[in-house]
């Protein structure tokens, strides 16, 4: 086997362990996921794009890691009502700030845009409709936080 | 250094450029808390806030009074997300002063971003 074949293989295999998520889907998990208190809301993180899957920088939210943006992952924390700002870092620091009601469940899904030297992943707010479908398909990695 | 290398830079420095759009303008402001007014958009209406990247509001959008800051009432919907995106991403309200929109509230920033060109609004009860 040549350099060239060794490299390539290992290139493959490094990729494929980055898409690698193995736990249930969305679509199967959210009937028996338990609902948020009462005094808190809930916000759900996805990646849907495998572009760029060797890029999965940590998820801080309000300065706490809370899980990291994994190709065709989602997970979700439950916190009180308040300010939030979501920071993802690769070269730059990307920010998304928004608000959170008690009993309102929001939406960020993780995207990747072009860098200079390394993608760059950021959160956007989405719309439930949009979110409901897209996150069906995406797994859990996560393990839930309350505060 | 080569054209070549040259070039590469020039194309690297672009692709940079693009990928880093300006950040959202943000002037400090205070909201005095309000309610018990609403509006139901009728026409969708295109903001742009000079990063490059417009929002955009959806017809038959039901905005309700949040409160005033000095330059008009906020409005806040529950139909759509609105954000503004610059630099960063930022959750707005929209801000009407004589049935038109003339910015966004930044709750969480606790700012004003003005709109490039005040825009009217189709408001309807």
């Amino acid at each position: 086997m040549n350099i060239r074949a060794i490299v390539l293989a290992a290139a493959a295999a490094l990729m494929l362990t980055g898409c690698a998520t193995s736990g249930p889907k969305f679509s199967e998990m959210s009937a028996t996921m338990a609902a948020a208190k009462l005094d808190t809301g809930r916000i759900y993180f996805y990646r849907t794009a495998l572009i760029g899957a060797a890029v999965q920088p940590e998820v801080r939210l309000n300065g706490e890691k809370v899980g990291k943006a994994v190709p065709n992952g989602f997970f979700y924390v439950d916190r009180p009502a308040g300010n939030y700002q979501v920071v993802t870092e690769t070269e730059v620091e990307k920010k998304l700030t928004f608000t959170l009601d008690a009993g309102q469940v929001r939406y960020v899904r993780l995207n990747i845009s072009m860098g200079f030297w390394v993608g760059h992943v950021y959160g956007e707010l989405i719309d439930e409709g949009e979110a409901k479908s897209e996150i069906a398909s995406t797994r859990y990695i996560g393990s839930a936080t309350t505060p | 250094m080569s054209k070549r290398s040259l070039w590469i830079v020039t194309a690297g420095i672009a692709l940079f450029m693009v990928a880093c759009a300006p950040p959202v303008t943000q002037l400090p402001t205070q909201l005095t808390p309000g309610t018990g007014k609403s509006f139901r958009l009728a026409s969708p209406v295109e903001a742009d806030i000079s990063t490059g990247r417009s929002t955009t509001l959806r017809a038959n959008t039901r905005w309700e009074l949040v409160g005033t800051v000095s330059m008009g009432d906020v409005y806040r919907t529950r139909d759509q997300v609105v954000t503004l995106r610059g630099d960063g991403i930022h959750e707005g309200y929209i801000v009407v002063r004589e049935r038109a929109l003339v910015g966004f509230y930044l709750p969480v920033e606790r700012a004003f971003c003005p709109v490039a060109q005040t825009q009217p609004l189709s408001i309807e009860p």
